[in-house]
């Protein structure tokens, strides 16, 4: 940590793991019901906790990229950040208008649209609060000594999430264009813009943790946003083949979703690569790791299980049933909430200057959460499979096919025991790292104050 | 070797051409989006029904067009395949429909919303969705043609409100729910003059029924009756 305005990003550190609690909770719920114990339904019923689930990741996810922004940002244009009390004051915004958002599900207010569920007036507060980040962040970057390619990606690929959010806001009685505009906010940040950011924050991680040359690694960063543009832009098709829009989204669709796993590819070859050819030996191997496996799983549950119900044939069946759920965990875990991990992985040390990176519980938390995600994910696949085939194929009664798949949520709920355990040992390590402190520069090397006398 | 110059130039001229790719396609899908949704349908009760639909997020627990969370029935065809009065039934008490198993919260809409719902289902219903939902194309494989059944199980014998409204939780010739007892062979059971009463009011047949009583008129309950009395085996020789 070189610059004193970095701190803030603990405090966005910290809410990401507070949410994250959270959101694991509702997952709970909605296990439970599914397999058949809903028990909490008179107090949560399944609409509430579904949409508290996913919101909750949402906004723990910007919480994080906007953690990440603050503590990147500075050390690439070398300055400090240009608001510092703003990004304080734009944190509390946040956590405030997401947590009335959440209680307001309980009691039955909501705009209602999968994953945008957040009501109107709430909407136009999270924008603006996006907005006062961006512009933070632009002035940060604007005044900064340098700006670097992993800046500029990280910088436009939050500034597009921003405005890509005021698609999903226009008004329109026919449920086609609603869901239409709908996936312009979805599928244009999760598999467009957050792709971006992704790229921005893996390459900044990837500098620091291998020593590679930072004009091999930007060059290749354009290369992987340059993919993921390529594909991801028009394979926003592959949500218009049964909504009520014309067939040509079939063959744009088609085309464009099966080549977005190309993307993740790259950001997997990329990161496995400059991992393997790094020359430094940084000491944060579990940032390293995090940050590798976040390249592969991405690619597995994005890329991978992505295309397997990407093409029209196979998603006239797929389309609607859990065969998305299965796909949505691996790639939301590999994509976005590992890339957050590795970087509170890796800034953790730096804010605190406590190096707890060879604890057993920070090991224990990569792999146990990894494996249970695994087996969440297969536990979706086979009730997913089995619904498809049962409903789709054969015709039973949807509450029927319920019924034959209530077991495979016992297997979902034992495998995410094992992957809560695994987030219970990141946060046990995050909260024993403490609170960050101030650091000093000696020698052009980085020294935390608070370590700085000992050494 | 790629300069790092023309790897820029690579991701600015293709995230151009896609944007503007798929600015020039939506355009030309919101032209034709009208045609294929039949929006000149969309009444004020089905923008009515809309609201309501969003703002119960019904989407938490139903897919609609294929959208939405996997606890619930999918809705695009549910007009069709339910019709109104299950539907108004339905929302009027969604515990007593399907008695003991998954729940759905009861929202205590009014007539007129649930009419707005109904309405706003309807057109959903309508809507030209390039083939979805698929029609199940296993099911001749999957139900046993028995010999007592094998005249039933073709839809085109049923009376509609059957294959509406019973089979969400009764199943014959092995299609259909498995809320209630299956109704193969029914007519050995009950006769007429029983399944009559029974549909009229099933609490007053027996009074621990979980059937709740239908919303039924006379015409209907004397086609069922006389369909499913006639669910008989074979009379042997």
């Amino acid at each position: 940590m070189r610059y004193q305005s970095q701190r803030v990003a603990y405090w966005f550190f910290a809410t990401c793991m507070a949410l994250l609690s959270l959101q694991i909770i509702y997952g709970f719920i909605m296990a439970f019901a599914h397999a058949g114990y809903d028990v909490l339904h008179n107090v949560i019923p399944f609409h509430a906790a579904r949409a508290t689930h996913t919101n909750l990741l949402i906004m723990w996810l910007l919480s994080g990229f906007m953690g990440a922004a603050y503590y990147i940002i500075p050390e690439e244009v070398e300055r400090e950040i240009y608001w510092p009390k703003l990004a304080y004051a734009q944190l509390v915004a946040l956590v405030v208008v997401g947590v009335t958002a959440i209680i307001g599900f309980h009691f039955n207010w909501w705009e209602g649209r999968k994953f945008l569920e957040i009501p109107r007036p709430l909407d136009y507060l999270v924008v603006l609060d996006v907005l006062l980040f961006v512009a933070n962040i632009g002035m940060t970057v604007l005044r900064g000594r340098r700006k670097t390619t992993t800046a500029l990606v990280l910088y436009f690929g939050l500034l597009s999430m921003a405005l890509l959010y005021l698609p999903g806001m226009i008004p329109t009685s026919n449920q086609t264009i609603d869901s239409y505009l709908r996936w312009w906010v979805v599928h244009l940040w999760v598999e467009g813009v957050w792709e971006l950011i992704m790229g921005g924050i893996l390459s900044f991680l990837l500098i620091k943790l291998t020593g590679i040359d930072r004009e091999v690694v930007e060059k290749w960063l354009y290369v992987i946003v340059g993919l993921t543009f390529l594909s991801g832009i028009l394979g926003t098709g592959h949500h218009y083949y049964y909504i009520g829009t014309p067939k040509y989204w079939f063959w744009v669709g088609g085309i464009f979703g099966a080549l977005e796993p190309l993307a993740f590819l790259g950001m997997a070859i990329y990161a496995v690569s400059m991992a393997r050819r790094g020359g430094r030996d940084h000491p944060n191997r579990i940032a390293m790791l995090w940050t590798v496996g976040c390249s592969i799983m991405s690619f597995v549950g994005g890329g991978f299980l992505g295309f397997a119900h990407t093409l029209p044939q196979v998603n006239l069946y797929t389309h609607g049933t859990l065969v998305t759920a299965m796909h949505a965990h691996m790639a939301f875990w590999g994509a976005y909430a590992m890339l957050v991990l590795a970087i509170i992985s890796y800034a953790m040390p730096q804010l605190t200057g406590r190096k707890l990176y060879d604890k057993p519980a920070a090991l224990l938390a990569f792999w146990a959460s990894n494996i249970g995600m695994v087996a969440m994910t297969l536990a979706f696949a086979v009730a997913g499979v089995t619904q498809v085939y049962l409903e789709r194929k054969v015709g039973l009664d949807f509450l029927a096919v319920q019924k034959e798949i209530e077991i495979h949520f016992v297997g979902l709920i034992l495998a995410a025991s094992l992957f809560t355990l695994g987030i219970a040992c990141f946060i046990y390590n995050f909260v024993l790292y403490g609170l960050p402190v101030g650091v000093v520069a000696i020698d052009g090397r980085e020294v935390p104050l608070a370590v700085a006398p000992a050494e | 070797m790629l300069s790092k110059s023309a790897a820029r130039a690579f991701f600015l001229v293709g995230t151009a051409t896609c944007s503007a790719a798929l600015i020039g396609l939506t355009v030309d899908s919101f032209a034709r989006i009208p045609g294929q949704t039949h929006a000149e349908k969309i009444t004020p009760a089905v923008a009515r029904g809309k609201d309501l639909w969003d703002s119960s997020n019904c989407m938490g627990c139903h897919t609609l067009l294929g959208e939405g969370a996997y606890y619930a029935p999918e809705l695009t065809r549910v007009y069709d395949r339910r019709g109104p009065a299950f539907i108004r039934a339905m929302l009027r008490d969604p515990e007593k429909m399907y008695p003991g198993q998954r729940k759905m919260k009861n929202f205590h809409f009014k007539e007129s919303e649930i009419d707005d719902l109904v309405e706003f289902l309807e057109w959903i219903g309508k809507m030209d969705l390039n083939g979805f939902p698929p029609k199940p194309d296993l099911v001749p494989l999957a139900v046993p043609m028995t010999a007592g059944t094998a005249f039933v199980a073709k839809a085109g014998n049923r009376p509609q409100i059957f294959n509406q409204m019973c089979i969400a939780c009764h199943s014959l010739g092995g299609q259909g729910g498995n809320v209630g007892p299956a109704l193969d062979l029914v007519g050995d059971r009950h006769d007429a003059e029983y399944i009559g009463r029974w549909l009229y009011d099933p609490l007053a047949v027996k009074v621990d029924s979980k059937m709740p009583k239908l919303p039924l008129s006379k015409d209907q309950i004397q086609e069922l009756v006389a369909f499913l009395s006639q669910l008989k085996s074979e009379a042997k020789p």
